[in-house]
């Protein structure tokens, strides 16, 4: 595992200006999705499209990085490249403004935004929490199937999986405090 | 009334296309909006307990749970339309004697039991969710969480006739084997919540 693996964005930012390879590999890795979704999910691009905003929005990334103000602000400057990017990409495709563009788009960047704080905090839960709330809410499994391949009592998973909510909720909250709107 | 997804309807229509003399939705979806039902009903439990630290996990539980529900109703009312359809077929190619449409009615009606199937896990699931709303829940909603366990249980029921009937009467098919096992696990914890709350 990458020794940036567990680091936060301003030392993931920090480790690229040193030139640390393995910190440009982790960004990459930690955004490659982001990035993607935006592209896919929030504008709608064909994946060739897609392909080209991933490509040219990490290049911006490397090359710009030392034009980043505040070194924890990492997504918000990332998804800022990406829109800008995405709506280039359309622009030159149809004949509408980046305004109208951009409000077309605002809901489903909500969503991608949500989806990747979700990500986020997920990570930062037990190996046991990811893989339960990983099972029921996303492979849809049911509490029998679920009990009987961890081998733990059926009765118990609703529980469990109550219990994990609310640890991915406490990290959630302390991601974003109340009265704290979007970060971008 | 021309829309096809159930949510769209309100259910005043979605009661008159129940009883209307068409397809679907039939006793398949009828058992899987049963189990919707029954989730909300727990969701409704578990957002009135503000002193249940893990109310809110329940209620995501009971909202996933009731979505896949309201999907399962979706999936279930096409496939019982195509196996019906197959079934027409079938009894015009047994005046004609093609074996391929016989073929064909069997594999409709093997899909046809699947949704069935997962409709009774549901009610199992939200049978289990039900108690532990009704054992940590807010006291005063106790009874509405022993009825959601009831009509989880009476989802899980009909469902699982439904797997046996589409099956036909093999008794020892695994499906037929879990969906029994999810409708038993669904009505002991419907029964032990009815019998605590006396």
């Amino acid at each position: 595992m990458s020794r940036f693996a567990s680091a936060s964005d301003a030392e993931l930012v920090r480790g690229c200006r040193a030139g640390e390879q393995e910190a440009w590999n982790e960004l990459v890795e930690r955004y490659s999705r982001y990035v993607y979704a935006i592209a896919v999910r929030g504008f709608r691009l064909s994946e060739e499209d897609a392909e080209d905003v991933f490509q040219d929005v990490f290049t911006r990334v490397y090359t710009r990085l030392d034009s980043l103000r505040d070194d924890s602000a990492l997504r918000p400057w990332i998804a800022q490249l990406t829109r800008r990017r995405c709506l280039d990409a359309i622009a030159a495709r149809r004949e509408v403004t980046a305004e109208e563009l951009a409000e077309e788009g605002s809901t489903d960047l909500t969503d991608v935004e949500e989806a990747f704080e979700v990500r986020e905090a997920l990570a930062t839960l037990s190996g046991n929490c990811q893989d339960i709330l990983d099972r029921f809410f996303a492979r849809d499994q049911s509490y029998k199937t679920i009990a009987d391949e961890l081998e733990i009592p059926s009765g118990t998973i609703a529980s469990r999986i109550a219990r994990c909510l609310g640890r991915l909720r406490e990290q959630l909250e302390g991601r974003n405090p109340a009265g704290e709107g979007s970060r971008e | 009334m021309t829309t096809n997804d159930y949510r769209q309807l309100s259910l005043g229509d979605l009661l008159d296309r129940l009883s209307a003399n068409g397809l679907a939705p039939g006793g398949g979806s009828a058992a899987a909006l049963t189990v919707a039902f029954a989730a909300r009903l727990v969701a409704m439990v578990a957002r009135c307990s503000p002193a249940w630290s893990d109310a809110a996990g329940v209620v995501a539980q009971a909202s996933a749970i009731g979505d896949r529900a309201v999907e399962l109703a979706h999936t279930d009312g096409r496939v019982w339309d195509e196996a019906l359809t197959a079934l027409r077929d079938a009894e015009a190619a047994a005046e004609s004697a093609d074996p391929k449409k016989g073929f064909a009615l069997e594999q409709k009606l093997e899909a046809a039991a699947a949704a069935p199937l997962e409709i009774a896990s549901l009610g199992a699931d939200t049978a289990q969710l039900a108690a532990v709303a009704g054992e940590l829940g807010e006291p005063t909603y106790r009874a509405d969480a022993a009825a959601a366990a009831a009509l989880a249980a009476g989802g899980a029921s009909a469902a699982a006739h439904l797997v046996r009937v589409n099956l036909g009467v093999r008794s020892a098919d695994p499906r037929l084997v879990r969906a029994l096992a999810s409708e038993t696990a669904a009505h002991e914890v419907a029964a032990r919540l009815r019998e605590s709350h006396r």
